[in-house]
């Protein structure tokens, strides 16, 4: 496949994350902040979000397991999640933070719940969709081309 | 005594029992329906509930209190009365009463007493008597001599008989056996003489025998046995004693008791109580010895018997008198008088008997003898007195009494039995009835009591119910408003969540209409598109405004700000689309308005932009203006001013205006709050009078279908008052001339004392400037012709081009056209513009004239404007022009205008404007004047004229209306962007299709930008800036296309050089800020969270001060500050923004040292931005950061920027 097809498969590809509302106008400001100086920026920070929010799914799991649900804790937890989802413009796992943080406030344990399976299943969704766009980048930077930016 | 106070107590406790459970069972009750009410209230509702069940009790415990303490008083009162009055009468009674008993038994113990005297007085006298006969007829010898001696006692005994009506007999027994006796039977009420046959008896009998030998004398049995013996009874007359009937035999002994020796044995007088066979009452009979003169033997017995008859009589007197019964006994216990008549003997074989007491026929003497021996038996007390008060005999109770006659020979026993009843009866039941008044009316009051108290203590609990209710509904309305809060809170919590994606497609719509390959079709549907959206912008916006407003979000500003200039842009801005409305948009403030004020700019704005628009949608010709006026404060509490003025006509109202200002003015020194009046006129559909209270609420329009013609929500005004009554004013529509609706308001605001002085202003009277004003609009003329004559400066007036070239040829060549004078009189009939004013200015050739001309006279429809220029050139030298251009005045024309050196400013005309267009003037001609040089002057004041222009544009409008604000560079200083904005603006402007394409979507921008006046929120910021960069990187790829790229270079490294320390807990937007930051230039340490960046600060001081690093020592004041910039995220662990922001000041406080923190915060809300700046954060960033707002920001706070 030449670097021009691939490119505009990963603008078609993109733009459908953006139609579903999966990634918005942030994760194209950071893809132009990837630069010479910081060739797998988007990527690193795109790990460190999983990493991340892997370990804060974990902690919410956890931390609704319990006998008696530290509500503050959870609902610092899903901040934290719905602070980093924002920066790399994760916007449905920022929407269903947002739904999650309303239902922490009304100290719900089963809407909670419901949300913590909701929330699962986006970052899921996220990271797969995320993997294979990384995935595509790699291949456009190793035929040599470079990362077309979005317009949003 | 104390049994009916018991059975009061209980009695009382038997009623207060009922109560107190009922009051048990409401209690509970009442608790139910309040858990049933408030089930997730508990612990809310605890206090309460224990506090009112509490009061419960306590008032149940008084109420029963009170009660058992009323019933023991009324149980007292009552029991002391009765006894009072009972027993002092009982007692007294009790007395009287013995006396009587004793009377009652005293007078038939006399009686008898009498009796048994007067038998012993009779028998005493027969026997004196009988000594004497007997003496007389001394041992008769001859049976004569004896019987003359019988006859002789017979005699004697017979007038002592008759004289005693009493007695029952009398006998004599002689000792030789002759028996003589008188006899009264008192039944059949015969008298008879008894006496012994003679004949048997010897005379003979020895006389001297001795006396204790004559006692064997004494032959009983001659008399008693002896049946030999013959008695005869012969009637007598009872009164006269003569022989009544022949003499009959009768049996010895068979009539009377003849008393012989063995009734005195001893010879003294004896006494016994007999039976006859004739009388049915026993007899008393006393017996005594008739001794011989020589007192030494008995010669005969005499016995006297005396029934008890008569003291029977009296006892029944006494008791049909007095009730009850009498009777006498002997000591053994035999009857001898009763007060009945029953029988007191028996009738036995052997005849008459007497009877016992306790025999007796009389049930009550019967029962009272049987008391009195049971009760005593045998052992009577010494003296035999008995009292007893309260004997029960049968079903009755009485008083028995009995007293002892000791009499030698007959002991007697005297009884009386009264019933209880006859004395004491009445006061008993007359005790017994005031007992059952006193009990049923002290139960009445209790009763009565008990329901006062209960009805009291009803009161006292009614009420508390009520208090308790009381609370619950007030707790209600607060969680009723709490949720409408809550409600309202969403909405502004999700301002951000809804505002973004909105700009978002606004953003990607203005891109894509800069795309060339759109077919024009696209085009359109495209641009309506947009327009779609920057309605649903629009209408976004309002709702989020009253929601904020509503769930007390909105806080207004404090700051500075010149009122005049926001206004004057804000026409500037409607200008336009009143221009294409055919409308007139003028803006008429009274000169004494404070040039500075201090409040929210951007909602006052927001209040005039809301009336405006709306004033426009309606208004299809004609004008709006905005007048204002500045009214002291004092004024302001008669209220009836607003009433008042509203009703006086426009015209008055004006010269009114003045008037205020000047009179208030002085006032205005003292206070610096200020009232400012507005009013917003327009020449529109107006409104109906009975909406116009209605139109200022949510949601509502003076007229339904007029959403179908003119859109709209109807909440603009709806913000409009919310928004004026928070700056303590008041609007309102108020009735108006003409066509059209008024709109009236006020608002209050600080101003800074100093800006209350009166503008300076140049005095253009004394340049004699002439103003040739020649606009289309009638009203904006005419307002300002009037202000120019006010000031001093000439005003003429002209509305059309032929106008225009009239008045300037009767100015200039005033006796060319002396024959036309009258045409043109009559031509300009319609202008505020006489003659001989003319005439007069005329005279003044010396005199500057500035024409204003609006753009709109001249023909630009064809070449002929051209021609019109050339004519006005013809009058450059004298006369200045100052042209009011249009929006869309076409650049050939502007090009033209300013190659000949005219004046441009952009419609509307407004004072502000004039003055500068005077101030141009009048500056150019002193500067002119001495050099006569034309070339050079035109030369400088074209650019001049074009930076006057350009500045004024850009100050004129703090809207960052993209177009102006593109020329200006001081207006937003802090975006550097908008310096390369205005490079690749100014580039571009030489390129003409780039200018017009540029333009409309400008145009579009305005438009959005009509409705995002309140720039304050940092949302609207981010979003306005995010449109300003979707500008730019447009621009900037022109610019690429143009071959110009050193700005991007510019602005990568605009944080060359910084230290910044940034601390954030979230990994990824750690790392993104992190090389946000790296790529602009800036050193970035990023820390985890709070407490990390208080030590980073802390260690790098200590590090820097090199010395020591002990953590206690006092933090040294460095010169400069170990970093430049801090940016602190607000939420993170240990240590949250805040808190460590609080911390880093804390350790700056005394040093002169302020390191600039910048916060990052994941909420939206002003709210946190004021806490932010609180703890005394600088600046404020929502998350996701943006680049351009944060490197402004940056530049800002670290003062790169100049």
């Amino acid at each position: 496949m030449d670097v021009g097809q691939m490119q505009k498969r990963l603008l078609d590809y993109m733009n459908s994350l953006l139609k579903e509302g999966i990634l918005d106008s942030q994760f194209a400001q950071l893809q132009q902040l990837q630069d010479e100086s910081n060739p797998d920026f988007v990527a690193e920070v795109v790990n460190l979000f999983f990493t991340d929010s892997e370990n804060l799914i974990n902690d919410l799991s956890n931390a609704l397991g319990q006998q008696n649900v530290d509500f503050k804790k959870v609902d610092s937890c899903v901040h934290q999640l719905k602070g980093s989802s924002a920066s790399i413009g994760a916007q449905r796992l920022k929407n269903t933070c947002i739904s999650f943080r309303k239902f922490c406030d009304e100290q719900n344990l089963q809407a909670c719940l419901m949300c913590l399976q909701e929330m699962q299943q986006e970052y899921l969704l996220l990271r797969s969709k995320l993997d294979v766009l990384l995935q595509v980048e790699k291949q456009i930077v190793a035929a040599g081309g470079s990362i077309p930016i979005m317009e949003f | 005594m104390g049994t009916p106070l018991l059975w009061k107590v209980f009695g009382i406790s038997g009623l207060a029992r009922p109560r107190r459970n009922r009051a048990g069972s409401t209690s509970p009750g009442g608790r139910n329906r309040i858990l049933r009410g408030d089930v997730e209230e508990e612990d809310q509702f605890q206090y309460a509930k224990t506090h009112c069940l509490s009061s419960y009790y306590s008032v149940f415990v008084a109420r029963l209190a009170i009660m058992v303490m009323l019933a023991i008083l009324i149980g007292l009162l009552t029991i002391l009365t009765w006894h009072f009055t009972r027993s002092y009468t009982a007692k007294s009674l009790e007395g009287l009463a013995y006396g009587l008993r004793y009377e009652l038994l005293q007078r038939p113990i006399l009686r008898m007493w009498n009796i048994l005297n007067s038998t012993v007085e009779i028998t005493t006298a027969q026997v004196k008597l009988s000594e004497y006969v007997i003496r007389r007829y001394n041992k008769p010898v001859t049976q004569a001599e004896q019987v003359e001696l019988y006859e002789m006692m017979k005699a004697v005994t017979w007038a002592l008989f008759a004289s005693h009506k009493a007695l029952n007999a009398i006998t004599i027994n002689y000792r030789n056996g002759f028996v003589q006796a008188f006899h009264r039977d008192h039944r059949s009420n015969n008298t008879y003489y008894i006496y012994s046959d003679l004949s048997n008896y010897s005379i003979s009998s020895n006389p001297n025998t001795e006396p204790l030998s004559s006692l064997e004398g004494w032959n009983d049995q001659t008399i008693r046995g002896n049946l030999s013996a013959v008695w005869y009874r012969e009637p007598l007359d009872p009164i006269s004693g003569e022989k009544i009937g022949k003499a009959g035999p009768i049996l010895p002994d068979d009539l009377i008791n003849i008393a012989g020796l063995s009734q005195v044995p001893d010879g003294v007088a004896s006494w016994h109580v007999a039976v006859s066979k004739y009388s049915d009452s026993p007899l008393l009979s006393a017996a005594l010895p008739v001794w011989d003169p020589s007192n030494k033997s008995i010669v005969a017995v005499v016995g006297v018997t005396t029934a008890l008859y008569s003291v029977g009589q009296l006892m029944k007197e006494l008791v049909e008198f007095h009730s009850g019964h009498i009777y006498l006994t002997s000591q053994p216990g035999y009857l001898l008088a009763t007060s009945t008549n029953t029988p007191l003997l028996i009738n036995t074989t052997k005849g008459p008997k007497l009877m016992m007491a306790a025999d007796s026929q009389d049930s009550v003497i019967r029962s009272g003898a049987e008391w009195l021996h049971q009760t005593y038996g045998d052992n009577y007390p010494p003296s035999h007195e008995v009292h007893v008060e309260n004997a029960r005999l049968g079903n009755q109770h009485y008083y028995i009494d009995s007293f002892f006659l000791n009499l030698k020979r007959l002991p007697m026993v005297g009884v009386t039995i009264i019933p209880r009843k006859y004395i004491l009866g009445k006061v008993e039941e007359r005790a017994f009835k005031t007992l059952i008044i006193l009990i049923s009316a002290s139960l009445c009051i209790l009763v009565i009591g008990c329901l006062c108290i209960l009805i009291l203590t009803n009161g006292v609990s009614k009420e508390m119910k009520l208090r308790a209710e009381l609370i619950s509904h007030l707790d209600a309305r607060r969680r009723a408003e709490a949720s409408s809060n809550y409600k309202s809170q969403f909405l502004a919590n999700m301002s951000h969540e809804l505002r973004t994606p909105m700009a978002a497609v606004i953003g990607l719509l203005d891109i894509l209409l800069c795309d060339d390959c759109l077919t024009n079709e696209q085009y359109a549907t495209v641009t309506q598109i947009r327009k779609c959206s920057t309605a649903l912008l629009r209408l976004l916006n309002n709702i989020l405004d009253i929601s904020k407003v509503e769930s007390g979000k909105l806080v207004l500003e404090e700051a500075e700000f010149d009122l005049r200039r926001e206004l004057e842009g804000l026409i500037d801005m409607f200008s336009v689309q009143c221009i294409n409305h055919n409308v007139e948009a003028i803006l008429d403030l009274s000169d004494d308005m404070p040039k500075l004020v201090r409040g929210d700019s951007a909602r006052v704005v927001q209040i005039f932009a809301n009336l405006i628009s709306n004033s426009i949608k309606f208004t299809t010709s004609g004008h709006i203006i905005l007048r204002g006026w500045c009214e002291n404060l004092n004024s302001l509490n008669d209220d009836a001013k607003f009433s008042v003025e509203h009703k006086k006509s426009l015209r008055a109202l004006k010269a009114k205006l003045k008037q205020h200002g000047r009179s208030t003015k002085k006032a205005l020194k003292k206070d610096d709050r200020v009232i400012l009046w507005f009013e917003v006129d327009d020449t529109g559909c107006g409104i109906d009078p009975s909406k116009w209270e209605s139109v200022f609420e949510s949601f509502e329009q003076a007229d339904p279908s007029t959403t179908r013609l003119h859109g709209g929500t109807g909440l603009g005004l709806c913000i409009v008052r919310t928004l004026v009554n928070k700056m303590g004013g008041e609007i309102k529509v108020v009735k108006k001339n003409g066509l059209g609706t008024l709109m009236k308001l006020y608002l209050v605001l600080n101003t800074p004392t100093d800006s209350l002085e009166p503008l300076h202003r140049e005095d253009f009277a004394q340049h004699g400037i002439l103003v040739l004003l020649a606009l289309h609009g009638s009203m904006g003329r005419y307002i300002m012709s009037r202000w120019l004559t006010e000031n001093g400066v000439s005003a003429l007036e002209a509305s059309d081009w032929n106008g225009l070239t009239q008045t300037l040829r009767e100015l200039f060549y005033p006796r060319s056209s002396d024959g036309h004078t009258n045409s043109f009189g009559l031509h300009h009939s319609s202008d505020v513009f006489r003659v001989d004013e003319a005439q007069n200015l005329r005279d003044h050739e010396s005199r500057t004239l500035i024409i204003v001309i609006d753009i709109a006279l001249l023909d630009l429809s064809t070449e002929i404007w051209k021609e019109q220029l050339n004519f006005l050139d013809s009058y450059n030298p004298r006369a200045k022009f100052a042209w009011m251009l249009n929006h869309d005045t076409s650049n050939s024309v502007k090009v033209e205008l300013r190659r000949k050196g005219h004046v441009m400013v952009s419609k509307p005309l407004y004072k502000a404007k004039m003055v500068n267009i005077l101030d141009t003037v009048i500056k150019e001609r002193i500067s002119s004047s001495p050099l006569r040089n034309k070339s050079t002057k035109e030369g400088d004041s074209h650019d001049c004229l074009e930076l006057e222009n350009i500045h004024f544009e850009g100050v004129s409008s703090d809207e960052s209306d993209a177009m102006e604000t593109a020329n200006n560079a001081d207006s937003r200083s802090e975006f550097p962007v908008e310096v390369n904005n205005q490079m690749c603006y100014r580039k571009n402007c030489q390129v003409n299709e780039f200018s017009c394409q540029t333009r409309q979507t400008l145009d579009q921008l305005a438009d959005l930008e009509d409705f995002n006046h309140a720039d304050e929120d940092p949302e609207r910021r981010d979003l306005k800036t995010q449109e300003e960069k979707k500008l730019t990187s447009r621009c900037l790829g022109e610019q690429g296309n143009l071959g110009s790229g050193n700005s991007t270079a510019n602005r990568d490294k605009s944080l060359e050089g910084l230290r910044i320390l940034l601390a954030e807990d979230t990994p990824v937007l750690q790392r993104v800020a992190t090389i946000m930051l790296e790529k602009l230039g800036a050193k970035v340490i990023a820390v985890g969270d709070g407490l990390q960046a208080v030590n980073a600060l802390n260690c790098m001081k200590l590090a820097d001060s090199g010395d020591d690093n002990r953590i206690s020592e006092p933090i040294r004041i460095e010169n400069s500050p170990p970093y430049d910039l801090i940016l602190m995220d607000c939420q993170m662990p240990k240590m949250d923004g805040y808190e460590a922001t609080k911390e880093i000041r804390k350790s700056e406080a005394g040093t002169e040292l302020h390191i600039p923190i910048v916060a990052l915060t994941a909420h939206a809300m002003s709210s946190d931005e004021a806490r932010c700046l609180e703890v005394g954060m600088d600046a404020y960033l929502t998350k996701p950061i943006d680049y351009k707002l944060m490197v402004s920001t940056i530049l800002f706070l670290t003062k790169r920027l100049d």
